[in-house]
C-alpha cells in the first residue's frame, strides 16, 4: 500500500502494508530518531506527532497515516539550530541514556502547544504516556518549564 | 582521553572533560574522548559499581596532570599559561618527541587490601553517605502507598557537575521508590513472568514526589578533586526511608518489597 503523508514537512509516500506499525515504516524511511521501547504502547519511546496530536507509532498501523501530517523527532529542529525544548533538555539534564527522549521531547512539544505557560501538573500529565528510567523525570519537568520560558 | 568507561548516559563523557581540564588547565571543550572501543583504549575495569569517576576519574585526573606536568618539564609551557600557548606547547613537544602520552595505572590507597584471586578484602577505600527522608500516605481504603515529599541529603567527597549529580541522585531515587512500592520481579520455573511495561509497574511522571537532593561535600584524598562514586547509592535508601515511614503512619514493621497494596493489606490482618 502507498500512502500520502506529509512527513516533517515534506509531502512523501510511504509504502508497506497496511497494517505495518507506522513505527517501522518511519525508521525503515530514515526516521532512526523515532525509537522502539516496549513496542506494545506503555512506555512512549517511540510517539510521534500525527496532525499534532501525540501518538504511539508502534500502535498506529500505516493506513492510519493517510492524509495526515507526521512530525517524527527529525522535524523539530530547524537545520542545524536545535528547538527550544532540545536546548532546555541539554541545558537542564533532561536527557541521560536517551532511550526516552525523542518521545520526551514530541510530548513536551504537544503540551506547550496547548499550555504555552504550563503548571507543575500539566507536566505531570502530559509526559505520563513517556516512561523515564533514568532520570527520575525532576529533570524533564525543569526541562519543560525551561523551555516554555525560552519561547515566551 | 582514552578510558573504558562508557558512556550510558550518566554523564561519563562530561565529567571526565571537565576532571582532564581542570588538571591540564584548559577549557572542557578542548577535551576529546576516544570511544571506549578496547582496541583502542586501555583496559579500565567495567562501567559498574560507582567507580567510574572515583577511580577511573582520579586516572584521568593523573594522567591529564602528567600531561602539563611533562610540557612544563620540558621547558615548553609555563605555571600560567592561555589555551594559544597550550596548543603552542603541545606542538613543539610533538615535533620534538614525536609522541605526548600519559598513562596513569591504578593502585589502591595506602592501608587497602583486595585480594582479586580469592576476592576477598576491600575493594573501595571509601564510601558515599546519605540521609534519605520520605513523607507518605497510605490510603485505608485500598492500601497504597504514596509518597508525598522526598528529601536526599548526599555526601559525594565533591560534586563534580551539578545538574549530572543531581539527575543521579534522582534518577536512582525514582528507581528506588519504584522498587519499594511497585516493581514486582514475578519468577515462574526460572522465568520473569512480568516482563512487559504492562505489568510490571515502573513510576511514571504521575507517581513521584519532589524529589529535593542536597549536597555535602567532605573531599576524599583519592578521588578525583576529592569526588567519590554516587551512582548506586540513592538506589538503597528510599525503600528503608519509605518503609519507616509507612510504619510511623501505620504501626506494621514492612521487611518485603515491593510493599503493594496487597502486602500491605495481608501484613495489616495479620
Amino acid at each position: 500500500m502507498r500512502v500520502a503523508v506529509t512527513l516533517n514537512g515534506r509531502p512523501l509516500w510511504l509504502d508497506g502494508h497496511p497494517m505495518a506499525r507506522l513505527l517501522d515504516v518511519l525508521r525503515a524511511s530514515g526516521m532512526t530518531g523515532t525509537k522502539e521501547g516496549c513496542g506494545e504502547g506503555e512506555c512512549g519511546a517511540c510517539a510521534v506527532l500525527l496532525d499534532g496530536r501525540l501518538v504511539n507509532s508502534c500502535l498506529t498501523p500505516l493506513a492510519h497515516a493517510e492524509g495526515m501530517s507526521i512530525t517524527t523527532i527529525e522535524g523539530v529542529a530547524t537545520e542545524s539550530t536545535l528547538h527550544a525544548i532540545q536546548s532546555a533538555f541539554l541545558e537542564c539534564g533532561g536527557a541521560q541514556c536517551g532511550i526516552c527522549t525523542p518521545g520526551m521531547v514530541l510530548a513536551a512539544y504537544e503540551l506547550l502547544w496547548r499550555h504555552p505557560d504550563p503548571t507543575e501538573d500539566q507536566i505531570r500529565i502530559a509526559l505520563a504516556g513517556n516512561l523515564c528510567r533514568c532520570t527520575g523525570y525532576m529533570r524533564i519537568f525543569a526541562s519543560v518549564l525551561e523551555a516554555a520560558r525560552k519561547l515566551r | 582521553m582514552l578510558a573504558a568507561s562508557t558512556e550510558i548516559g550518566q554523564g561519563t563523557n562530561t565529567i571526565f572533560s571537565q576532571i582532564a581540564a581542570d588538571a591540564l588547565g584548559i577549557d572542557p571543550d578542548d577535551v576529546e574522548i576516544a570511544q571506549p572501543d578496547t582496541s583502542v583504549v586501555p583496559d579500565s575495569g567495567p562501567t559498574v559499581a560507582s567507580r567510574t569517576c572515583m577511580v577511573v576519574g582520579k586516572l584521568v585526573e593523573s594522567a591529564a596532570a602528567g600531561i602539563r606536568h611533562t610540557l612544563v618539564d620540558a621547558g615548553f609551557l609555563t605555571a600560567v599559561f592561555t589555551r594559544a600557548e597550550f596548543q603552542i606547547a603541545c606542538r613543539r613537544y610533538v615535533e620534538t618527541f614525536g609522541s605526548l602520552r600519559s598513562t596513569s595505572q591504578y593502585t589502591p590507597p595506602p592501608g587497602l587490601v583486595w585480594d582479586d584471586d580469592k576476592y576477598l578484602g576491600d575493594a573501595y577505600g571509601t564510601y558515599g553517605w546519605a540521609v534519605y527522608v520520605a513523607e507518605v500516605s497510605v490510603d485505608t481504603a485500598t492500601w497504597e502507598t504514596r509518597v508525598d515529599d522526598f528529601v536526599a541529603l548526599q555526601e559525594v567527597g565533591k560534586v563534580i557537575n551539578p545538574t549530572l549529580a543531581t539527575g543521579q541522585i534522582e534518577g536512582g531515587v525514582a528507581q528506588g521508590i519504584g522498587w519499594a512500592l511497585y516493581e514486582d520481579v514475578v519468577w515462574r520455573e526460572g522465568r520473569m513472568v512480568n516482563s512487559q511495561m504492562t505489568n510490571y509497574i515502573m513510576p511514571t511522571s504521575m507517581d513521584l514526589p519532589g524529589i529535593r537532593v542536597y549536597f555535602e561535600e567532605t573531599p576524599y584524598p583519592y578521588g578525583p578533586a576529592g569526588a567519590k562514586g554516587i551512582g548506586e547509592l540513592p538506589m538503597d535508601g528510599p525503600a528503608p526511608a519509605i518503609f519507616n515511614a509507612v510504619a510511623n503512619a501505620t504501626g506494621v514493621n514492612v521487611t518485603r518489597l515491593p510493599l503493594t497494596p496487597e502486602r500491605l493489606m495481608d501484613l495489616m490482618d495479620a
